[in-house]
């Protein structure tokens, strides 16, 4: 950690200001409700527009949707841009996918998670403007068309779900915000003009590049003219204000907004301003979650230094403040089967400050402090803030970070530059760029501005794997034979028997897998390219490739593993009791499973007593989750996506471990049937009872670098363990300790279990409560019993 | 070597006629309060003292005990049939009304090895320090990384003497930071053999006044604070622990009086009081023993800062729940 001192602390310690505090308090007080503007803008837009090319489609499609969507600048706000006609609400994306949401219009309000109210009018345009057009038409359905029907009988089976992209967007990208910035939307256009003379028209190919240049350009112009609206909202609210200091920030308002993102920002203002229109357009044109920021104290920084004379520091923090805010308004709708999965209203925009840079010098500045500090003044969940640490991590901001954890917000969630840089460049990054890392989403690690990772391709169910192995391919739950007939448990005669079992099965699911991922892929390539994102990662325009075509210079698929401990403990537990101790047959265990353990909770007490469990650094345990984690990421690394990337594995689960826990039958770890599974890499809650330190050197034993899509770990400890600055100094040990034995990822919950069992009683009085949910951040209270059960049980390290 | 494997091990619960060994009743691992930075806790079993308000009354006496967790019965009647000496009965219907007679018990550990429930266990193994080691060093980059190590603590430690200082000398040559909790109610002797070994002292006063020692912990007071100051005269580092027993030990001429004597000891890095709790009293009726402070309320807040005051008001570091 030696490394010399080059950030002044002092920078970072402005409190939230009362203009801070009044904006949040109105978002407090903001129930989410659903929003049909740019539904049926949309919709009128692919009526208008038939028979042009899809690339233009979608860019006129924006065009009229920024053009017409109500506008407002709300008291107070200095950082302006709405995403839907009321704050907090969630527009709707019709042309994913809309089946759905039709079925579910009066649940919405009724749900037992993450809420939305709908008005009768907004439900009546819906059901007569909106969703009669697109019958039929959905991405959705047109990428399910192109599936085997085995890919879809295993979906059912819920082997695996690549439902995200398959009903959304994808998302899952960090922009080019630093060139935004830098140079303006003006010179994007004129680069976009600029490479239309490359192609030549007479080629139908080349026509196509021609298209979909020219859809950037449409999308461009019209992100600038919404921009320039708010300048005249601005204008139109000056002219009315009575107070003077108000009349000059609307003022100030209208010529930054006049200015950026067209042209290129100076001041540190305007590069916020510049950077929220990006962010919040690319979040309209399409409803793919966890577009990451990623590295803004890095590419933002020349503007704080520009502005660092005239502009102090507790002004400087107040825009982040804002802007933190602005994070937080932001919102999309889920069905309800994925509100489990994705619960909290999560938007998983990820942050992230410190470690290297290009050249792997340290690369904390004031602004690495300052975002840590936005996330401790505004105590909200988004964005979700992660930090890199490296050999060079100075004290300064470890102790930052390490006090900003103790808070309990869940944030920032600890990444490993020794892990994490050579496992990018395994899968083919320039090292500067492997330096320049930033995080998507929960955990996933990819280089800003040039990648598209579909990093959220799918989940992989291990324990339903091990359901299957365990009969024969049969799926007890739908009736169904899913999967392959790798043999009856009485035809296996040792343990080996079982792991080869296991690993066929899991070679069977994971090519249905990644052939369904690649069908969606395609889908989106033909149906829902995205012309403004496309524009702002690089090399899109110059390769005359949509996105979603490959035109990135960096693509994959990311599908990950979910329930690692379940399926290692299952198999250790297979072979201690079955195999070495002869305690009981496989045949004799595969009766108990298909009973739930009834009437013999003794069996299940030595399943759970007897068996080594992964989490406590004990080898046996350990070294079989290792070797059924390796099992899935060899299959994963064989396949390849369309877009000319590999796939690259994962082991983190948002939170779809509870609604993978309901459709498996009672495992042999002595989990009962349909209950969660464990959460990313963590052990299973209440297993892992050696002490935290145990549980990492278990995690650790993973391969972190094979999994370069991102790992979890999920720590939870009680305040009294972090308390004083001794405190801060062991949670700092334990998490370098991790990273020095090749973690990933760790994250911490600082909360008792006393708090969330009375804001489980009293929801009203724990509001703003927020826990860590997986590898994002969500008010307690807005998630689901189930899940909140899950994290109350969640191992609580206390000593 | 993990300690859980070695829990579990039924089969090994006599004492390994080779060699030294130590009785362990617990390990716990990231003990954050005990020593400075990420430790290992070492739990030896057996002491020479009778505190009244012991909250792990497993350690006290020096040989492996048999416990029984009604809450973790599920009743399935396994142990009754398996053990050969008919120690074990079921009075009363439902799991509360199992009792084990410990005369006839002879700890073969056979219904521990059945009750996969966790309600019957018998606490105590026997480690070597080898064995101790391969535990320990599991951990050791967490202690480098925290400036932490390992603390022996129990029962009484020193009560092992043999055991105690190969497993400190073991650890000094590893280069692991050691510490020990202890009453000090040790001859000067074996104490000073054993602190050569140790880096930091973290240890007792229950009372000043010796006929209260007495009534409260079973033996006199007066080894005890001859051998605090003889620690701080070698000059380790010592924190001085006080577990704070409402009527017991919290009268404000106690407190003085024990405030006075920790003034005067050199080496002193800080006063830690333990606020008294009732966390050990279900270990007690598990035990199958009356605990003596049944239905003792713990202190409020403010009295626990009231007593710090008299040893803040000395110029004593103070610390609260250590």
């Amino acid at each position: 950690m030696a490394s010399k001192m080059k950030v002044d602390p002092s920078v970072a310690n402005h409190g939230p200001s009362e203009r801070v505090e009044r904006i949040k308090a109105r978002f407090l007080a903001t129930t989410p409700e659903i929003c049909a503007e740019r539904a049926k803008l949309i919709t009128e837009s692919y009526q208008e527009t038939e028979s042009l090319p899809m690339s233009i489609r979608r860019a006129k499609a924006l065009e009229k949707i920024l053009t017409n969507m109500t506008i407002f600048i709300d008291d107070d706000e200095l950082i302006v841009g709405n995403q839907c006609s009321m704050p907090r609400s969630a527009p709707v994306y019709p042309e994913f996918s809309c089946k759905w949401l039709e079925g579910e219009l009066d649940r919405l309000a009724k749900r037992s998670a993450d809420v939305f109210l709908i008005s009768e009018e907004v439900k009546k345009t819906l059901s007569k403007d909106v969703f009669p057009y697109w019958e039929g038409k959905t991405n959705n359905e047109y990428a399910a068309s192109l599936m085997k029907p085995e890919a879809l009988e295993a979906q059912n089976a819920v082997v695996y779900t690549v439902g995200n992209y398959f009903y959304n967007g994808v998302g899952h990208i960090s922009a080019n915000y630093g060139k935004v910035m830098r140079e303006g939307l003006d010179s994007i256009i004129a680069e976009a003009e600029k490479a239309k003379e490359k192609f030549d028209f007479a080629d139908a190919n080349q026509m196509k590049s021609l298209h979909f240049l020219e859809s950037t350009i449409i999308a461009n112009k019209a992100v600038i003219a919404f921009a320039n609206r708010f300048a005249d909202e601005a204008e139109r609210k000056a002219a009315d204000e009575k107070d003077a200091t108000r009349k000059a920030e609307l003022l100030e308002i209208a010529r930054i907004c006049r200015k950026v993102p067209a042209k290129p920002a100076e001041t540190f203002q305007e590069a916020v301003q510049s950077f929220w229109f990006i962010h919040l357009v690319i979040q309209i044109e399409s409803n793919g979650h966890s577009i990451s920021p990623m590295r803004f104290d890095q590419y933002c920084h020349p503007f704080y230094e520009a502005s660092k004379s005239a502009l102090p520091a507790e002004k400087a923090q107040e825009l982040l403040d804002l802007l933190w805010l602005k994070f937080n308004s932001l919102n999309k709708v889920r069905d309800e089967v994925s509100t489990q999965a994705f619960a909290g209203y999560p938007m998983f925009m990820n942050i992230i400050v410190g470690g290297q840079d290009r050249e792997g010098k340290d690369a904390t500045n004031e602004l690495s402090l300052m975002l840590l500090q936005a996330a401790a003044n505004t105590k909200l969940y988004a964005p979700s803030l992660s930090i890199r640490i490296h050999e060079g991590t100075p004290d300064v901001l470890y102790m930052k970070a390490a006090e900003v954890s103790r808070m309990g917000l869940g944030v920032p969630a600890y990444f490993s530059d020794r892990t994490i840089i050579p496992a990018l460049l395994s899968r083919g990054l320039t090292l500067e760029d492997a330096r320049d890392y930033g995080i998507i989403g929960c955990v996933e690690p990819q280089v800003g501005g040039k990648t598209e990772g579909w990093h959220d391709a799918a989940f992989f169910n291990m324990s339903k794997v091990i359901e299957l192995t365990l009969n024969n391919g049969f799926d007890p739950r739908t009736g169904t034979q899913v999967g392959l007939k790798t043999g009856d448990v009485s035809e296996m005669k040792s343990f080996d028997d079982v792991m080869d079992a296991y690993a066929k099965q899991t070679a069977y699911f994971v090519g249905l897998m990644c052939h369904a991922d690649n069908m969606v892929d395609l889908a989106h390539g033909e149906r829902v390219p995205l012309p403004f994102l496309s524009s702002l990662v690089e090399d899109c325009i110059g390769r005359g490739k949509s996105l979603q075509e490959g035109g990135a210079i960096y693509n994959f698929s990311g599908p990950q593993g979910v329930g690692v401990a379940n399926a290692g403990d299952s198999l250790a537990a297979i072979k201690k009791l079955c195999f070495d101790e002869k305690a009981l047959s496989l045949p004799e265990l595969k009766v108990i499973l298909d009973k739930d353990f009834e009437g013999v909770e003794n069996i299940r007490q030595m399943l759970i007593n007897r068996a080594p469990k992964y989490g406590n650094d004990d080898d046996y345990a350990d070294d079989i989750a290792v070797e059924s984690a390796n099992i899935y990421c060899r299959e994963v690394n064989k396949y390849r996506n369309p877009r000319g990337g590999v796939f690259q594995p994962g082991l983190y689960p948002a939170s779809a471990n509870v609604p993978f826990g309901s459709v498996v039958g009672a495992t042999p770890d002595g989990r009962k049937k349909g209950t969660p599974l464990a959460d990313g890499v963590s052990p299973i809650g209440g297993f892992d009872i050696s002490g935290p330190t145990a549980t990492v050197n278990s995690v650790a034993k993973l391969d972190h670098e094979v999994t370069s899509n991102g790992t979890l770990l999920n720590q939870k400890f009680h305040p009294s363990a972090v308390k004083g600055e001794s405190g801060l100094r062991n949670l700092i040990g334990v998490t370098e300790t991790y990273f020095k034995n090749g973690g990933f990822h760790v994250q911490y919950n600082v909360v008792d279990r006393d708090t969330l069992l009375k804001a489980q009683q009293a929801p009203d009085d724990y509001r703003s409560l927020v826990v860590r949910v997986a590898g994002y951040s969500a008010f307690f209270t807005a998630l689901d019993k189930s899940l909140q059960d899950d994290i109350i049980s969640r191992t609580e390290q206390v000593f | 070597m993990n300690w859980r494997s070695k829990v579990l091990d039924f089969d090994k619960i006599a004492r390994p006629e080779n060699g030294l060994s130590g009785l362990v009743f617990d390990i716990q691992k990231f003990a954050v309060h005990d020593g400075g930075g990420i430790r290992t806790l070492v739990f030896l079993k057996g002491c020479p003292l009778h505190c009244r308000w012991c909250s792990n009354p497993e350690s006290l006496a020096g040989k492996p005990e048999i416990i029984f967790v009604a809450n973790n019965c599920i009743a399935c009647g396994e142990c009754l049939k398996v053990c050969g000496n008919g120690a074990i009965q079921q009075g009363e219907p439902g799991c509360e009304g199992l009792t084990i007679d410990r005369d006839k018990c002879t700890l073969c550990g056979r219904c521990a090895k059945y009750c996969y429930a966790g309600a019957i266990n018998i606490i105590g193994r026997y480690l070597s320090v080898a064995e101790l080691m391969a535990i320990i060093e599991r951990d050791r980059k967490f202690y480098e990384q925290s400036n932490g190590g390992v603390t022996f603590s129990g029962g009484e430690p020193t009560a092992q003497p043999e055991f105690l200082k190969a497993a400190l000398c073991e650890l000094q040559e590893r280069g692991i930071h050691t510490a020990i909790e202890t009453s000090s109610y040790v001859p000067w002797d074996t104490y000073a053999s054993i602190l050569r070994h140790v880096n930091l002292v973290l240890t007792d006063i229950k009372h000043m006044d010796d006929a209260e020692h007495r009534r409260l912990t079973g033996v006199s007071n007066q080894l005890i604070l001859d051998n605090l100051r003889s620690v701080s005269r070698l000059g380790i580092p010592m924190k001085i622990r006080l577990p704070l027993i409402p009527g017991s030990n919290d009268d404000e001429a106690n407190l003085g009086r024990t405030a006075d004597f920790v003034a005067g000891l050199q080496s002193l890095q800080s006063l830690d009081i333990l606020p008294y709790h009732r966390l050990g009293e279900g270990k007690w009726r598990q035990l199958g023993v009356q605990y003596a402070l049944s239905g003792l309320a713990a202190h409020a807040e403010t009295e626990v800062l009231k007593a710090a005051g008299f040893f803040s008001d000395r110029g004593i570091t103070v610390g609260i729940g250590g």
